[in-house]
């Protein structure tokens, strides 16, 4: 029988440790375990062989760490592991009813944003092994002691991208039920159920008694098989071995505890041996098993957050989509993701659950523009996405590369949307929104949209998309143009939630187009949408009015808990003021005296810099001459007495800061006109370097001084760095390198720069670097700050 | 594990480049104390450590790890582990939420920026600092006297020994710390090191800025002010 036919149906054990039965072997501390299915291929045999003989029924290959990263000949030792298995299984009489499983381990690098691993590298990585494992007889994929869910991500795409055998997945929580990457137990179940394993689980990390509260955890939210495979204890060192003291005995005792908890394959992990297995099969064996059953909660994930849609309702900011956004159509065209960032983060602040992100325009290369705006977004919030395109490819690609299981935005009723759209949400998984229109349009009334809402229901059935991961979309339209429209919508509302048991949806401020004092309309419309069962409201989070109908909804229907939510965001309220949640921060300098834009740069307060600069454009300044005499001036002060000395680097940074939000007012007051600029720099942090810092201050400063920064990143290939410099004809590239391990790719940019680009300066920084190491690698100057670098720069442009 | 200690003021400001005192502003203090509270609060440190017994030569140290000897090549750390006959190494992260906390501020504001990665880098220094002073009086218990830490790619010994700490340690499986190609630790506020065991309470010649090979120079110099 097939493992998919017994898994969740029976009781099913794995294996257990490896590398300390190895090590008792003599495998050396820093030898590579894989090599031995080549060089000792009798002692990998044995290892199998002893847990087919205790009564494992899934068998791991000894393949764990067997990347591209540390072999070149990962298809022949990924073979040899499989034949050995199957060799070991058939010598232990086991053909019937045990499988060999392809082992994948975590390939031990990060993966972008935090580390320097692509996501689809890390998918091809894995997709090499599994295909060797395949193409050699595995019975199926067991991806295992998993730290990053964004990893078990890849390898799960890569697993179903090469074959189709049953996928187990096992995680690596700490006490708290955390993984390294922040994500929780509950938000990883629900990505890995969306992308359709077969079995999850946890392994590793620790002992069976530490792993209990997991594994109860695991089972409230998980309606897949679970999978429990702990370690023999806390690991701890004896002469520089390590050791692992829960013995045969008490780990079956335990792990009979956690049986019970209904819980589907057990085995273990490090430290556990065929002994360990045997008491624990012994023990599990003959208690009454618990089939696994379907969980109704639905989740929106991110790598470290997880917002559930059910009673309460989920705030979607929804500030990031370019229609009638001039400034963010401009950010769009001019790749300056940073103010999509900003965005980002301040609908993050304003109270935002979930982030809606829209980036089509037509003249931009959506698909590649929504990957790496998700990169870039997922970099710095921790709240999911809402993939918003109605672009295929735009959507296949964000929803891959996306960390976490996002919503998606959206389906409709058209049987071709259909088809291209559902096979990409079972595929990566995802809560997507459908919008009850097809091709004979809207319907008007409610009746009409719950029959599409219907045949989108059971078109999920068929896609194998569970109906909890839809959330239908009552179509929210303006009232000034059909007076009925808000009842209609209203209906849809509440009828799917109480036909269907549904969630819903709904673009609220659609609803007053045309009409003046729209937050008005808006924040009722609110009030009773949500009262009607609204499950998710787009809204903007930054606006005082609809936060205020969501808090006080939520104090009303007792889904505040001790109204500290509603108590935090209005405690310093004025009534008979607009209903102001985020309140105007304080700009004016605490001495309560007004400073002038020049005194605000210098002491470095934002806030006031920016109104400063307001003010002086509002009285009909040229702003040309505001920046040449006051702000320059003052930016330049700082400068100097930081190069004298007598300020210090927080200081100078303050300063910039200031500098580049009064900067900010001009630019967007000049939005339509051409701008003026000292010259074009790159900067970039060469290959291997991925550390940003000084790189990223030396920007604010060439930018305030007036010049165009094309900021390549961080690790950065020298190609790169030369292609951008010959196809903007550059003068001036500026990199950075923190360790002597980088310098080498420093001196191979700039050697590469001087034979494709030769006229092009070249000015080098970073804490490894010294005036003599710059002059030995070629470099045209050294630059010990950012002021130096501005002060370069300026000898180039002006001299 | 949360992040149970305190990160010290001084020792942020030390790491963003306030040499001794200075008039820091009521604004920047709070700020300062922001980031404090931020990274104390999303830190979860990870840590893996290993005895192993060692030998000191004249000019290099064998660590003696199960099946295999490792050498290590510094007059630095043979002054540092002189009359010690084991040691520990180990790896330590507080993990990479402090390193989202840096890329949000970069957004916003340079000067926020470099108080999180100032806040980071005292955060990690300052839970291994407990972390020693617990195992100083767990080991002086039993009669043993631990030397200061010592990492690779200070004073004279190779940054290059990275690798065989990662091997030897299996520190990303453990604590999750990735090493890049180029030797970088991820997440960035990471630290890996050897702590002498000796049987003597020593004063070692060879620990904190003095025995650096950059502390004429260096920003961040405690010796500076």
């Amino acid at each position: 029988m097939g493992l998919r036919e017994r898994l969740g149906k029976e009781w099913l054990f794995c294996d257990g440790g490896t590398g300390s039965i190895l090590q008792g072997m003599g495998l050396k501390g820093g030898e590579l375990p894989e090599l031995w299915n080549l060089t000792r291929p009798g002692d990998i045999k044995a290892l199998n062989k002893g847990y087919f003989d205790v009564g494992s029924n899934i068998v791991n290959t000894n393949t764990f760490g067997a990347n591209r990263f540390k072999f070149d000949n990962v298809p022949e030792i990924v073979t040899a592991a499989v034949r050995l298995c199957q060799e070991a299984r058939k010598e232990a009489g086991r053909e019937d009813d045990a499988y060999v499983a392809i082992d994948v381990g975590p390939t031990g690098k990060l993966l972008e944003p935090m580390g320097d691993l692509a996501f689809n590298e890390a998918v091809s990585v894995f997709a090499e092994i599994i295909k060797a494992g395949y193409e050699a007889g595995g019975d199926l994929v067991l991806i295992e002691t998993m730290s990053d869910s964004y990893e078990a991500k890849a390898a799960v795409i890569a697993a179903h991208e090469v074959c189709d055998l049953p996928v187990i997945v096992t995680m690596v929580y700490d006490e708290q039920g955390k993984l390294l990457t922040g994500g929780n137990v509950e938000g990883t179940v629900a990505m890995l159920e969306g992308l359709k394993v077969d079995a999850i689980g946890i392994n590793c990390g620790f002992g069976p008694k530490q792993m209990l509260p997991i594994a109860e955890r695991l089972v409230k939210c998980c309606s897949l098989p679970i999978v429990v495979n702990p370690n023999a204890g806390l690991p701890r060192t004896e002469n520089g071995a390590t050791v692992y003291d829960v013995d045969p005995e008490d780990f079956s005792e335990v792990m009979e505890q956690i049986a019970k908890l209904g819980v589907h394959v057990m085995g273990g992990c490090c430290g556990t041996t065929p002994a360990h297995i045997k008491a624990m099969i012994g023990k599990v064996k003959v208690l009454p098993f618990t089939a696994p059953f379907e969980k109704n909660d639905t989740y929106v994930t991110s790598f470290a957050d997880c917002v559930k849609i059910g009673i309460k309702p989920v705030i979607v900011g929804e500030r990031i989509n370019p229609t009638g956004k001039k400034k963010l159509q401009q950010a769009l065209r001019d790749n300056n993701i940073d103010y999509i960032l900003t965005e980002a983060l301040k609908q993050e602040e304003a109270g935002a659950d979930v982030l809606d992100v829209n980036v089509g325009l037509p003249e931009i290369d959506e698909p590649s523009m929504m990957e790496s705006v998700i990169l870039k977004i997922q970099s710095v919030t921790n709240l999911p996405l809402q993939i918003d395109t109605t672009n295929i490819e735009a959507l296949e690609r964000g929803m891959r590369i996306y960390n976490g299981k996002p919503m998606i935005n959206s389906v409709n009723g058209k049987e071709e949307n259909i088809k291209a759209v559902m096979p990409l949400v079972a595929k990566y998984g995802g809560v997507l929104v459908a919008l009850p229109l097809d091709e004979d349009g809207i319907p008007e009334d409610s009746d009409g949209r719950i029959a599409i809402a219907k045949r989108i229901y059971e078109a999920a059935d068929r896609y194998g998309i569970p109906r909890k991961d839809i959330v239908i979309d009552g179509l929210a339209m303006t009232i000034s143009s059909d007076h009925r429209s808000a009842i209609a919508t209203l209906d849809t509302v509440r009828r799917v939630r109480d036909e269907f048991s549904g969630h819903s949806i709904l673009g609220v401020s659609n609803i007053s187009f045309g009409l003046p004092a729209r937050e008005l309309v808006n924040s009722h419309f609110l009030t009773m949408a949500m009262q009607n069962g609204l499950s998710c409201a787009i809204i903007n989070p930054c606006n005082g009015p609809m936060m205020a109908s969501y808090r006080s909804f939520n104090a009303l229907m007792d889904l505040d808990p001790n109204l500290s939510e509603y108590i935090s965001a209005y405690k310093d309220y004025v009534a008979g003021t607009a209903a102001s949640s985020s309140g105007s921060k304080t700009s004016a300098a605490s001495s309560g005296t007004v400073l002038s834009l020049a005194e605000a740069i210098e002491r470095g307060v934002t806030g006031r810099a920016s109104e400063a600069m307001k003010e002086a454009l509002a009285s009909g300044r040229d702003s040309l001459e505001i920046i040449d005499s006051e702000l320059i001036p003052a930016l330049d002060r700082v400068g100097k007495s930081f190069e004298a000395g007598t300020v210090f680097l927080p200081q100078l940074l303050m300063s910039a800061d200031a500098a580049k939000a009064a900067f900010a007012v001009v630019k967007e007051a000049m939005a339509d006109k051409p701008r003026v600029t000292k010259g074009q720099v790159i900067l970039a942090t060469v290959k291997g370097d991925i550390h940003d810092i000084g790189k990223n201050i030396v920007k604010v400063m060439l930018e305030n001084y007036g010049y165009d920064v094309i900021d390549l990143g961080k690790d950065v290939p020298p190609e790169v760095i030369v292609d951008c410099a010959i196809e903007n004809n550059i003068r001036v590239v500026g990199l950075s390198a923190l360790m002597t391990t980088t310098v080498a790719s420093m001196e191979e940019t700039i050697g590469q720069l001087r034979k494709r680009k030769p006229d092009t300066k070249v000015v080098v920084g970073g804490a490894v670097m010294t005036p003599e190491y710059a002059d030995k690698i070629g470099a045209d100057a050294y630059a010990k700050d950012a002021m130096a670098t501005v002060r370069y720069c300026d000898s180039v442009f002006e001299g | 594990m949360p992040l149970e200690v305190v990160i010290p003021e001084k020792e942020v400001q030390r790491y963003m480049g306030y040499h001794g005192i200075a008039d820091i502003t009521p604004e920047m203090q709070a700020r300062i104390g922001k980031a404090i509270d931020q990274v104390g609060v999303q830190s979860h440190p990870r840590i893996i450590s290993k005895e192993y017994r060692i030998t000191v030569l004249e000019k290099s140290v064998v660590i003696h790890a199960g099946n295999e000897d490792m050498t290590l090549e510094s007059e630095g750390l043979v002054r540092n582990l002189n009359g010690c006959c084991g040691a520990l190494l180990l790896a330590a992260t507080i993990g990479p939420a402090c390193d989202m906390l840096v890329r949000r501020a970069s957004v916003t504001s340079a000067a926020d920026a470099s108080i999180y990665q100032a806040a980071g880098a005292a955060a990690i220094e300052a839970f291994l600092d407990d972390y020693n002073e617990k195992l100083k009086k767990s080991y002086e218990a039993r009669g043993l006297f631990l030397r200061p830490r010592f990492s690779p790619g200070y004073g004279d010994l190779k940054l290059d020994h990275q690798k065989d700490w990662f091997r030897l340690l299996d520190i990303t499986k453990h604590t999750g710390i990735e090493l890049t190609d180029s030797l970088f630790m991820v997440p960035t506020k990471s630290v890996t090191a050897i702590i002498g065991i000796g049987i003597n309470r020593e004063k070692t010649g060879c620990s904190g800025c003095s025995c650096c090979n950059r502390h004429d120079t260096c920003e961040f110099s405690r010796e500076r002010n």
